[in-house]
Protein backbone atom coordinates (compact mmCIF):
# COMPACT_ATOMS: atom_id res chain seq x y z
CA UNK A 1 0.00 0.00 0.00
CA UNK A 2 2.80 2.28 1.00
CA UNK A 3 4.73 1.32 -2.13
CA UNK A 4 1.67 2.04 -4.29
CA UNK A 5 1.40 5.47 -2.72
CA UNK A 6 5.07 6.10 -3.36
CA UNK A 7 4.66 5.01 -6.98
CA UNK A 8 1.84 7.49 -7.49
CA UNK A 9 3.88 10.27 -5.91
CA UNK A 10 6.88 9.42 -8.04
CA UNK A 11 4.83 9.38 -11.20
CA UNK A 12 3.39 12.75 -10.24
CA UNK A 13 6.89 14.10 -9.78
CA UNK A 14 8.20 12.54 -12.95
CA UNK A 15 5.32 13.98 -14.94
CA UNK A 16 7.16 17.28 -14.92
CA UNK A 17 8.15 18.18 -18.43
CA UNK A 18 11.89 18.01 -18.76
CA UNK A 19 14.31 18.78 -21.54
CA UNK A 20 15.18 15.33 -22.86
CA UNK A 21 18.87 15.96 -23.30
CA UNK A 22 19.42 18.00 -20.17
CA UNK A 23 22.65 16.61 -18.78
CA UNK A 24 22.15 17.43 -15.15
CA UNK A 25 19.03 18.43 -13.41
CA UNK A 26 21.07 20.36 -10.92
CA UNK A 27 23.13 22.54 -13.19
CA UNK A 28 22.67 21.58 -16.81
CA UNK A 29 25.88 21.24 -18.73
CA UNK A 30 26.38 22.43 -22.27
CA UNK A 31 26.55 19.29 -24.41
CA UNK A 32 23.25 20.24 -26.05
CA UNK A 33 23.47 23.53 -27.98
CA UNK A 34 19.78 23.91 -28.72
CA UNK A 35 16.85 23.42 -26.39
CA UNK A 36 15.25 20.04 -27.09
CA UNK A 37 11.49 19.62 -27.14
CA UNK A 38 10.05 18.95 -23.69
CA UNK A 39 9.11 15.34 -23.14
CA UNK A 40 8.56 13.07 -20.19
CA UNK A 41 11.94 11.92 -18.94
CA UNK A 42 11.25 8.21 -19.37
CA UNK A 43 14.78 7.07 -18.63
CA UNK A 44 14.73 8.88 -15.31
CA UNK A 45 11.41 7.24 -14.62
CA UNK A 46 12.92 3.77 -15.15
CA UNK A 47 15.62 4.59 -12.62
CA UNK A 48 13.09 6.02 -10.17
CA UNK A 49 10.88 2.95 -10.48
CA UNK A 50 13.86 0.77 -9.66
CA UNK A 51 14.35 2.89 -6.56
CA UNK A 52 10.79 2.44 -5.34
CA UNK A 53 11.29 -0.82 -3.48
CA UNK A 54 13.97 0.80 -1.34
CA UNK A 55 11.96 3.82 -0.22
CA UNK A 56 9.88 2.01 2.37
CA UNK A 57 10.46 -0.43 5.19
CA UNK A 58 12.35 -0.02 8.42
CA UNK A 59 15.35 1.84 7.04
CA UNK A 60 13.98 3.67 4.01
CA UNK A 61 16.16 5.60 1.63
CA UNK A 62 15.18 9.18 0.82
CA UNK A 63 15.19 9.75 -2.93
CA UNK A 64 16.55 13.03 -4.25
CA UNK A 65 14.86 14.84 -7.10
CA UNK A 66 18.19 15.76 -8.67
CA UNK A 67 19.86 13.49 -11.18
CA UNK A 68 22.73 13.25 -13.59
CA UNK A 69 22.26 12.37 -17.23
CA UNK A 70 24.00 12.25 -20.56
CA UNK A 71 24.82 9.98 -23.43
CA UNK A 72 27.31 7.14 -23.52
CA UNK A 73 28.76 5.10 -26.38
CA UNK A 74 28.79 1.29 -26.19
CA UNK A 75 32.05 0.12 -24.63
CA UNK A 76 32.69 3.54 -23.11
CA UNK A 77 32.95 4.54 -19.44
CA UNK A 78 32.32 7.90 -17.80
CA UNK A 79 32.85 9.29 -14.32
CA UNK A 80 30.39 11.32 -12.29
CA UNK A 81 31.80 13.29 -9.35
CA UNK A 82 29.72 13.09 -6.16
CA UNK A 83 30.12 14.57 -2.69
CA UNK A 84 29.26 11.97 -0.04
CA UNK A 85 29.04 12.20 3.72
CA UNK A 86 30.34 9.69 6.24
CA UNK A 87 27.76 7.78 8.31
CA UNK A 88 25.15 8.00 5.54
CA UNK A 89 24.29 5.12 3.24
CA UNK A 90 23.85 6.01 -0.42
CA UNK A 91 21.96 4.14 -3.11
CA UNK A 92 22.59 5.04 -6.75
CA UNK A 93 20.51 3.75 -9.67
CA UNK A 94 21.41 4.00 -13.32
CA UNK A 95 19.15 3.32 -16.29
CA UNK A 96 19.44 3.37 -20.07
CA UNK A 97 16.50 2.84 -22.43
CA UNK A 98 17.69 -0.20 -24.45
CA UNK A 99 16.78 -3.30 -22.44
CA UNK A 100 19.60 -5.26 -24.10
CA UNK A 101 22.27 -2.75 -23.11
CA UNK A 102 24.22 -4.04 -20.12
CA UNK A 103 25.34 -1.26 -17.83
CA UNK A 104 27.66 -1.23 -14.85
CA UNK A 105 27.96 1.14 -11.95
CA UNK A 106 30.90 1.31 -9.56
CA UNK A 107 32.16 3.77 -6.96
CA UNK A 108 35.73 5.02 -6.51
CA UNK A 109 37.22 7.20 -3.80
CA UNK A 110 39.20 10.39 -4.34
CA UNK A 111 42.39 8.35 -4.82
CA UNK A 112 40.80 6.26 -7.55
CA UNK A 113 40.42 3.11 -5.42
CA UNK A 114 37.33 0.97 -5.94
CA UNK A 115 34.99 1.33 -2.97
CA UNK A 116 33.37 -1.78 -1.60
CA UNK A 117 29.67 -1.61 -2.31
CA UNK A 118 26.68 -3.86 -2.73
CA UNK A 119 25.54 -4.00 -6.31
CA UNK A 120 21.98 -4.87 -7.27
CA UNK A 121 21.08 -6.41 -10.61
CA UNK A 122 17.58 -6.16 -12.01
CA UNK A 123 15.31 -8.07 -14.37
CA UNK A 124 16.91 -6.50 -17.41
CA UNK A 125 20.56 -5.40 -17.68
CA UNK A 126 19.71 -1.82 -18.60
CA UNK A 127 19.18 -0.97 -14.93
CA UNK A 128 21.76 -1.34 -12.18
CA UNK A 129 22.30 0.07 -8.72
CA UNK A 130 24.73 0.04 -5.86
CA UNK A 131 24.65 0.79 -2.15
CA UNK A 132 27.70 2.24 -0.46
CA UNK A 133 28.57 3.62 2.96
CA UNK A 134 31.46 6.06 2.52
CA UNK A 135 34.28 5.67 5.02
CA UNK A 136 35.11 9.37 4.80
CA UNK A 137 33.31 12.57 3.89
CA UNK A 138 34.54 13.81 0.55
CA UNK A 139 34.51 13.47 -3.19
CA UNK A 140 33.86 10.12 -4.84
CA UNK A 141 33.47 9.06 -8.45
CA UNK A 142 30.71 6.95 -9.89
CA UNK A 143 31.97 5.02 -12.89
CA UNK A 144 29.28 4.21 -15.40
CA UNK A 145 29.98 1.84 -18.26
CA UNK A 146 27.95 0.33 -21.07
CA UNK A 147 29.07 -2.97 -22.54
CA UNK A 148 29.98 -3.05 -26.22
CA UNK A 149 27.02 -5.37 -26.84
CA UNK A 150 24.75 -2.33 -27.04
CA UNK A 151 24.01 -1.31 -30.63
CA UNK A 152 23.93 2.43 -30.30
CA UNK A 153 24.77 5.31 -27.91
CA UNK A 154 22.58 5.26 -24.86
CA UNK A 155 21.06 8.13 -22.95
CA UNK A 156 21.69 7.42 -19.27
CA UNK A 157 20.25 8.79 -16.04
CA UNK A 158 21.57 8.34 -12.51
CA UNK A 159 19.36 9.06 -9.50
CA UNK A 160 20.31 8.62 -5.88
CA UNK A 161 18.96 8.34 -2.38
CA UNK A 162 20.44 8.61 1.10
CA UNK A 163 19.57 7.46 4.60
CA UNK B 1 8.85 2.67 -27.63
CA UNK B 2 7.00 3.77 -24.53
CA UNK B 3 5.77 0.24 -24.02
CA UNK B 4 9.31 -1.10 -24.12
CA UNK B 5 10.50 1.50 -21.69
CA UNK B 6 7.80 0.97 -19.17
CA UNK B 7 8.02 -2.78 -19.42
CA UNK B 8 11.52 -2.46 -18.11
CA UNK B 9 10.02 -2.44 -14.66
CA UNK B 10 12.73 -3.53 -12.46
CA UNK B 11 12.82 -6.18 -9.85
CA UNK B 12 15.85 -6.56 -7.67
CA UNK B 13 17.05 -10.01 -8.58
CA UNK B 14 20.39 -10.43 -6.93
CA UNK B 15 22.96 -8.61 -4.93
CA UNK B 16 26.67 -9.01 -5.50
CA UNK B 17 29.64 -7.12 -4.17
CA UNK B 18 30.81 -4.44 -6.54
CA UNK B 19 34.33 -5.79 -6.47
CA UNK B 20 33.06 -9.01 -8.03
CA UNK B 21 32.11 -7.16 -11.19
CA UNK B 22 34.48 -6.51 -14.06
CA UNK B 23 35.48 -3.09 -12.84
CA UNK B 24 39.08 -1.96 -12.51
CA UNK B 25 40.27 -2.05 -8.91
CA UNK B 26 41.84 1.32 -9.38
CA UNK B 27 41.49 4.16 -11.84
CA UNK B 28 44.01 6.87 -12.57
CA UNK B 29 42.09 10.05 -11.97
CA UNK B 30 44.80 12.02 -13.79
CA UNK B 31 44.34 10.01 -16.97
CA UNK B 32 43.59 12.63 -19.66
CA UNK B 33 41.41 10.09 -21.47
CA UNK B 34 38.98 9.83 -18.58
CA UNK B 35 35.61 11.33 -19.37
CA UNK B 36 34.24 13.16 -16.33
CA UNK B 37 30.65 14.35 -16.64
CA UNK B 38 30.60 18.12 -16.48
CA UNK B 39 27.80 18.61 -14.00
CA UNK B 40 27.33 18.64 -10.29
CA UNK B 41 24.47 17.87 -7.95
CA UNK B 42 24.64 19.86 -4.75
CA UNK B 43 23.71 17.89 -1.62
CA UNK B 44 20.64 19.24 0.16
CA UNK B 45 21.10 20.27 3.82
CA UNK B 46 19.01 17.35 5.12
CA UNK B 47 21.46 14.90 3.59
CA UNK B 48 24.24 16.41 5.69
CA UNK B 49 22.09 16.87 8.78
CA UNK B 50 21.12 13.18 8.60
CA UNK B 51 24.77 12.26 9.03
CA UNK B 52 25.30 14.67 11.93
CA UNK B 53 22.20 13.45 13.75
CA UNK B 54 23.69 9.94 13.78
CA UNK B 55 26.23 11.29 16.28
CA UNK B 56 23.42 12.42 18.59
CA UNK B 57 20.47 14.75 18.48
CA UNK B 58 21.29 18.33 17.56
CA UNK B 59 19.33 21.44 18.38
CA UNK B 60 18.29 22.58 14.92
CA UNK B 61 15.59 24.92 16.23
CA UNK B 62 18.21 27.59 16.99
CA UNK B 63 19.05 27.71 13.29
CA UNK B 64 15.52 28.57 12.20
CA UNK B 65 15.50 32.27 11.45
CA UNK B 66 12.76 34.60 10.40
CA UNK B 67 14.42 37.18 8.19
CA UNK B 68 12.61 39.89 6.34
CA UNK B 69 13.07 39.61 2.58
CA UNK B 70 13.10 42.85 0.63
CA UNK B 71 12.97 42.11 -3.05
CA UNK B 72 14.45 44.35 -5.70
CA UNK B 73 14.94 44.08 -9.46
CA UNK B 74 18.23 42.18 -9.17
CA UNK B 75 17.22 38.68 -10.35
CA UNK B 76 20.61 37.23 -9.44
CA UNK B 77 20.11 38.25 -5.82
CA UNK B 78 16.56 36.89 -5.92
CA UNK B 79 17.89 33.56 -7.21
CA UNK B 80 20.38 33.42 -4.32
CA UNK B 81 17.58 34.28 -1.90
CA UNK B 82 15.41 31.54 -3.38
CA UNK B 83 18.15 29.00 -2.72
CA UNK B 84 18.62 30.35 0.80
CA UNK B 85 14.92 30.25 1.62
CA UNK B 86 14.52 26.66 0.38
CA UNK B 87 17.51 25.79 2.52
CA UNK B 88 15.80 27.51 5.49
CA UNK B 89 12.84 25.27 4.73
CA UNK B 90 15.00 22.17 5.07
CA UNK B 91 16.35 23.46 8.38
CA UNK B 92 12.83 24.16 9.64
CA UNK B 93 11.80 20.62 8.62
CA UNK B 94 14.77 19.23 10.53
CA UNK B 95 13.70 21.29 13.54
CA UNK B 96 10.08 20.19 12.97
CA UNK B 97 8.99 23.82 13.25
CA UNK B 98 5.49 23.83 11.80
CA UNK B 99 4.99 27.60 11.68
CA UNK B 100 8.39 28.26 10.13
CA UNK B 101 7.79 25.69 7.38
CA UNK B 102 4.40 27.22 6.58
CA UNK B 103 5.90 30.70 6.44
CA UNK B 104 8.73 29.47 4.23
CA UNK B 105 6.26 27.74 1.91
CA UNK B 106 4.55 31.08 1.34
CA UNK B 107 7.89 32.87 0.97
CA UNK B 108 9.02 30.34 -1.64
CA UNK B 109 5.96 31.19 -3.72
CA UNK B 110 6.59 34.94 -3.42
CA UNK B 111 10.19 34.52 -4.58
CA UNK B 112 9.12 32.18 -7.38
CA UNK B 113 6.71 34.87 -8.59
CA UNK B 114 9.54 37.35 -8.69
CA UNK B 115 11.57 34.87 -10.76
CA UNK B 116 8.57 34.28 -13.06
CA UNK B 117 8.29 30.59 -12.16
CA UNK B 118 5.31 30.81 -9.80
CA UNK B 119 2.96 28.62 -11.83
CA UNK B 120 5.44 25.74 -11.71
CA UNK B 121 6.03 26.13 -7.99
CA UNK B 122 2.53 26.82 -6.75
CA UNK B 123 1.39 23.22 -6.24
CA UNK B 124 4.60 22.36 -4.41
CA UNK B 125 4.41 25.45 -2.20
CA UNK B 126 0.81 24.64 -1.30
CA UNK B 127 1.79 21.04 -0.54
CA UNK B 128 4.54 22.29 1.78
CA UNK B 129 2.14 24.56 3.67
CA UNK B 130 -0.51 21.83 3.97
CA UNK B 131 1.93 19.11 4.99
CA UNK B 132 3.48 21.36 7.62
CA UNK B 133 0.01 21.89 9.07
CA UNK B 134 -0.24 18.12 9.51
CA UNK B 135 3.38 17.74 10.67
CA UNK B 136 4.01 15.45 7.70
CA UNK B 137 7.73 16.13 7.53
CA UNK B 138 8.41 13.53 4.85
CA UNK B 139 6.09 15.32 2.43
CA UNK B 140 7.53 18.72 3.40
CA UNK B 141 11.03 17.44 2.67
CA UNK B 142 10.06 15.91 -0.67
CA UNK B 143 8.09 18.97 -1.80
CA UNK B 144 10.94 21.31 -0.87
CA UNK B 145 13.32 19.22 -2.96
CA UNK B 146 10.78 19.16 -5.79
CA UNK B 147 10.29 22.93 -5.55
CA UNK B 148 14.00 23.45 -5.86
CA UNK B 149 14.35 21.02 -8.77
CA UNK B 150 11.29 22.37 -10.56
CA UNK B 151 12.71 25.88 -10.45
CA UNK B 152 16.11 24.70 -11.67
CA UNK B 153 14.49 22.79 -14.54
CA UNK B 154 12.35 25.75 -15.52
CA UNK B 155 15.31 28.12 -15.43
CA UNK B 156 17.39 25.71 -17.51
CA UNK B 157 14.58 25.49 -20.02
CA UNK B 158 14.45 29.27 -20.20
CA UNK B 159 18.23 29.32 -20.71
CA UNK B 160 18.66 31.11 -17.38
CA UNK B 161 21.72 29.01 -16.61
CA UNK B 162 23.26 31.80 -14.55
CA UNK B 163 20.32 31.77 -12.19
CA UNK B 164 20.44 27.96 -11.93
CA UNK B 165 23.95 28.20 -10.51
CA UNK B 166 22.98 30.96 -8.09
CA UNK B 167 19.97 29.04 -6.72
CA UNK B 168 22.24 26.06 -6.09
CA UNK B 169 24.88 28.26 -4.50
CA UNK B 170 22.31 29.91 -2.23
CA UNK B 171 21.00 26.53 -1.10
CA UNK B 172 24.47 25.23 -0.34
CA UNK B 173 25.39 28.42 1.52
CA UNK B 174 22.31 28.27 3.75
CA UNK B 175 22.91 24.63 4.65
CA UNK B 176 26.61 25.23 5.32
CA UNK B 177 25.82 28.19 7.54
CA UNK B 178 23.44 26.10 9.66
CA UNK B 179 25.83 23.14 9.81
CA UNK B 180 28.76 25.32 10.88
CA UNK B 181 26.63 27.08 13.51
CA UNK B 182 25.52 23.76 15.01
CA UNK B 183 29.07 22.42 15.00
CA UNK B 184 30.36 25.63 16.55
CA UNK B 185 27.92 25.22 19.45
CA UNK B 186 28.45 21.48 19.80
CA UNK B 187 31.87 20.74 18.34
CA UNK B 188 33.04 17.21 17.77
CA UNK B 189 35.97 15.98 15.72
CA UNK B 190 33.74 13.34 14.16
CA UNK B 191 31.04 15.82 13.15
CA UNK B 192 33.51 18.38 11.82
CA UNK B 193 34.36 16.16 8.85
CA UNK B 194 31.01 17.07 7.30
CA UNK B 195 32.54 20.43 6.43
CA UNK B 196 35.28 18.72 4.45
CA UNK B 197 34.04 19.84 1.05
CA UNK B 198 37.03 21.44 -0.73
CA UNK B 199 36.19 20.01 -4.16
CA UNK B 200 32.58 21.04 -3.92
CA UNK B 201 33.56 24.59 -2.90
CA UNK B 202 36.11 24.65 -5.71
CA UNK B 203 33.39 23.69 -8.20
CA UNK B 204 30.98 26.29 -6.80
CA UNK B 205 33.70 28.94 -6.96
CA UNK B 206 34.57 28.00 -10.52
CA UNK B 207 30.91 28.13 -11.56
CA UNK B 208 30.50 31.49 -9.83
CA UNK B 209 33.65 32.98 -11.34
CA UNK B 210 32.60 31.99 -14.85
CA UNK B 211 29.26 33.78 -14.56
CA UNK B 212 29.07 36.82 -16.84
CA UNK B 213 29.46 40.22 -15.21
CA UNK B 214 25.79 41.02 -15.84
CA UNK B 215 24.84 38.21 -13.45
CA UNK B 216 27.04 39.58 -10.69
CA UNK B 217 25.88 43.16 -10.45
CA UNK B 218 25.90 44.57 -6.93
CA UNK B 219 28.41 44.82 -4.11
CA UNK B 220 27.34 41.56 -2.49
CA UNK B 221 28.54 39.54 -5.46
CA UNK B 222 32.09 40.70 -4.84
CA UNK B 223 31.73 39.41 -1.29
CA UNK B 224 30.44 36.05 -2.56
CA UNK B 225 33.59 35.55 -4.65
CA UNK B 226 35.86 36.45 -1.73
CA UNK B 227 34.00 34.26 0.74
CA UNK B 228 34.12 31.23 -1.56
CA UNK B 229 37.86 31.75 -1.94
CA UNK B 230 38.21 31.86 1.84
CA UNK B 231 35.96 28.83 2.38
CA UNK B 232 37.91 26.74 -0.07
CA UNK B 233 40.93 26.86 2.22
CA UNK B 234 38.90 26.48 5.41
CA UNK B 235 36.73 23.55 4.31
CA UNK B 236 39.58 21.11 3.97
CA UNK B 237 40.21 18.46 6.61
CA UNK B 238 43.63 18.02 8.20
CA UNK B 239 45.61 14.77 8.10
CA UNK B 240 43.41 13.25 10.81
CA UNK B 241 40.29 13.90 8.73
CA UNK B 242 38.97 16.63 11.04
CA UNK B 243 38.36 20.34 10.71
CA UNK B 244 39.54 22.24 13.78
CA UNK B 245 37.14 24.13 16.01
CA UNK B 246 38.91 27.35 15.05
CA UNK B 247 38.19 26.70 11.39
CA UNK B 248 34.59 25.76 12.15
CA UNK B 249 34.16 29.11 13.91
CA UNK B 250 35.67 30.90 10.92
CA UNK B 251 33.39 29.02 8.51
CA UNK B 252 30.41 29.91 10.65
CA UNK B 253 31.38 33.58 10.74
CA UNK B 254 32.12 33.79 7.01
CA UNK B 255 28.88 32.09 5.95
CA UNK B 256 26.81 34.02 8.48
CA UNK B 257 28.20 37.35 7.26
CA UNK B 258 27.58 36.45 3.65
CA UNK B 259 24.01 35.28 4.24
CA UNK B 260 23.28 38.49 6.16
CA UNK B 261 24.78 40.56 3.34
CA UNK B 262 22.62 38.83 0.73
CA UNK B 263 19.45 39.45 2.73
CA UNK B 264 20.35 43.06 3.49
CA UNK B 265 21.85 44.14 0.16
Amino acid sequence: MRVERLLLLLLAGAATLLPVASLAQEAPASESPTPPPPVLDEVKLIAQRAALAHLGGEKPFILRESSWSGEIEPGQAKLVQVQLFKRNDYHFWIAVPDRRAAIHLNLYDSKGELVEATAHRYESPNVASLVASPAETGVYYLRIAVEATAKEPQRWVVVYAYR
Amino acid sequence: MKRTLFSAVVIAAASVTASAQEAPGRINLNDPNLVVVNSSVIPIPLEIFASLDKLGNQDWSKQVENREIKLDTNRSRTAMLFGLVVSDGFIAVQAQDKEAVRRIGREVLRLASSLAVASEVEQHANAIVNAAGQSDWGVCRRELDRTRQTVLNKMAKQRDDELVGLVSLGGWLGGTQALAAVLKGNYSIEGSDLLNQPDLVKQLKKDFNTLPARAKRGKVFGQIGQTLEHLESLMRADASGAISKGKVIEISLATNNLVAAIYES
